[in-house]
């Protein structure tokens, strides 16, 4: 058996997982997004681009992708910096407070979002104590909510991402350019941003695929008024009973994030590749 | 060889008992469907037991909601499986209209003399009678509400501005509630737009929309809720909960959603089915229903307590003002008016 042989040997039941798992199921979709009364359509794809209300939600669960992505970006790197140059001790306990909210199912988390944003909940509560807000002021059912939420759900993919990647930034690289009359800030940004650059591009491609997609927070903290577009594809299915307007959505966002990932991807593969 | 004979006297005896076993089945064997939860559990103590006690018959349950048991019905159209069937959202006109449910014969049940005229408006037809009814009114929080509200028109007074909490249309009674606000606005069946306008009106004033009943819960629990357009059961479950909440009809109507019990068409013992049907709409059926679930009872002799009588449309004056939108006219739009509803709500 050629090496060649053996390597698809051992690589045939992922390739059938994802054969199985991915593109059978995408290909249907794809099938079912262009099937219309009559034989192939392409009017399931006219009504969304053509009707500003969907291209409305195209845009939000866009603009609040790239946000929530912005957020954890800031939030992560000084914190997987830091826990990369600490002792291990405290490293082991700084990982833990950051996966341990990964522990707990993402509804659960939610619903404790849920109970401090609420009109009577602890955070407008106390914005409102000290005479920041007006009386009827909440936080639930705004974008800022979901922002909120996803950041926090989202945040360790960012984090260990770019942890990772710091690790493994030698420190003497810092230490040469601190001598060379660097200030910390400057060090920072000429030597160690420049090389953590892999792990932040990778944080950000499973942070904003993952918050384009996601459906449980937004829905939850959103309300049914502020929509994006998994839960519309989810009204689609469950309640209008349009199925092929469904899917149509669902390949819609399938493409978007596929554009938006390319150039990513090419950005890194460039500089790294 | 002897193994293989008390094999086959073995298998010669269980296949006579089973024989013996379906015959006796087919006699006295009831196969329905409940809507399963709390529901199934009242629906046991109220009807399917007592029933079975006085019967000597036995009675199956299969747990489906309306939708599902209807789509069940229809897929075993040439062999049916269920003798009675229960149905909340209107399939009763649709499945007599295809012949799915036999016509009932009101002289077969001893207890439809007693029932609202409404009730049993199309049973010739097919259509089973009505044995309870969710009927949409106002919730109200009874402590911390400034004033009760008494009309549909109230919604829109600015009192309660932000504390009301309106529900998804996506939702049944949900949908129910924003017809009624349609009609009061000056809509019917062929135009929501008034609805909508007045949707667009009370989300102005900071109304706030929910899709699912728990969250109505949340809201009048944690975020200070007045008033809720819902349904009189719902109102019961927020008291078990320890809320202040309490039940009002609006003054310009009811809208109500028909619980029915129907005869399915093809069955071999109809006349049992009957039976059971002729249990469900009796009297102390419908007041222990009530009071386990507040449904409103649809049978003018079922005794109620006040405290009871207090949360249903109860009565021949609080049955008056019920209504009914066409269930078929609804699911021929439903995802027309979910669209328009989900555009008038964005933000």
């Amino acid at each position: 058996m050629s090496d060649r042989a053996e390597n698809l040997l051992l690589a045939l039941p992922g390739l059938l997982l994802l054969a199985l798992a991915f593109f059978l199921p995408i290909g249907q979709m794809m099938l079912l997004s262009l099937s219309g009364p009559d034989g192939p359509t392409l009017e399931h794809f006219a009504r969304f681009l053509g009707d500003s209300y969907y291209l409305g939600i195209l845009w939000r669960t866009v603009r609040l992708s790239l946000i929530i992505t912005a957020i954890c970006a800031v939030i992560g790197f000084p914190l997987a910096y830091i826990m990369a140059r600490v002792g291990p001790r405290l490293r082991m306990w700084l990982v833990i407070a950051v996966i341990l909210p990964l522990m707990t199912s993402v509804v659960v988390r939610t619903f404790g979002w849920m109970v401090l944003l609420s009109r009577s909940g602890l955070v407008p509560e106390l914005l409102r104590d000290m005479g920041l807000v007006g009386r009827s002021f909440g936080l639930m059912q705004t974008e800022t909510a979901i922002v909120i939420g996803m950041v926090q759900v989202l945040l360790p993919f960012m984090t260990l991402s770019i942890l990772g990647v710091v690790t493994r930034i030698e420190i003497r690289l810092e230490e040469a350019a601190r001598t060379m009359g660097c200030s910390f800030l400057q060090t920072m940004r000429a030597v160690v941003l420049p090389l953590s650059l892999p792990g932040i591009v990778a944080g950000s491609l499973l942070v904003f695929t993952l918050s384009a997609s996601s459906f449980v927070t937004p829905n939850l903290l959103g309300g049914a008024r502020i929509q994006v577009l998994a839960s519309s594809i989810y009204k689609s299915v469950t309640q209008s009973l349009e199925w092929p307007f469904a899917a149509a959505q669902a390949v819609i966002l399938f493409v978007g994030i596929l554009l938006v990932l390319v150039p990513y991807i090419r950005l890194s593969g460039a500089r790294h590749g | 060889m002897m193994t293989s004979k008390l094999a086959s006297t073995f298998l010669g005896l269980s296949a006579l008992s089973l024989m013996a076993g379906t015959a006796l089945a087919q006699d006295r064997t009831l196969t329905i469907n409940s809507f399963g939860g709390a529901y199934e559990e009242a629906h046991r103590k109220c009807i399917i037991t007592p029933f079975e006690q006085e019967n000597g018959a036995t009675v199956q349950i299969v747990t489906a909601y309306s939708a599902d048991a209807f789509a069940q019905l229809r897929a075993q159209k040439d062999a049916p499986q269920f003798d009675v069937i229960h149905f909340s959202g209107g399939q009763e006109i649709v499945g007599a209209a295809e012949g799915l449910l036999s016509p009932i014969d009101e002289a077969k049940l001893s207890n439809a003399a007693d029932l609202y005229p409404f009730a049993k408006a199309n049973l010739a037809g097919g259509e089973g009678p009505a044995y309870s009814i969710a009927a949409i009114g106002l919730i109200y929080n009874s402590e911390t509400a400034p004033k009760a509200p008494s009309s549909w028109a109230d919604l829109k007074d600015p009192a309660f501005a932000d504390h009301l909490v309106l529900t998804d249309i996506s939702n049944g009674y949900g949908m129910l509630g924003f017809l009624m606000l349609n009609q009061v606005s000056g809509g019917d069946l062929d135009n929501i737009q008034p609805g909508l306008d007045a949707v667009t009106e009370l989300l102005g004033n900071g109304a706030i929309v929910v899709s699912t009943s728990p969250e109505i819960q949340q809201e009048f629990a944690q975020n200070d809720a007045w008033v809720a357009p819902y349904a009189s059961d719902y109102a019961f479950t927020l008291r078990k909960a320890g809320l202040p909440a309490k039940f009002v009809q609006g003054s310009e109507g009811t809208p109500a959603s028909y619980i029915t019990t129907n005869l399915v068409s093809g069955r071999p013992n109809q006349d049992l089915a009957l039976k059971f049907i002729d249990k469900t709409i009796s009297p102390e059926a419908q007041a222990c229903f009530a009071e386990a679930l507040r449904y409103s009872p649809t049978n003018a002799k079922a005794e109620l307590s006040a405290e009871v009588a207090a949360d249903v449309a109860y009565g021949e004056d609080g049955v008056k003002g019920l209504l009914r939108f066409d269930p078929k006219v609804i699911e021929a739009n439903r995802a027309k008016w979910v669209e328009a509803w989900n555009k008038t709500i964005a933000r």
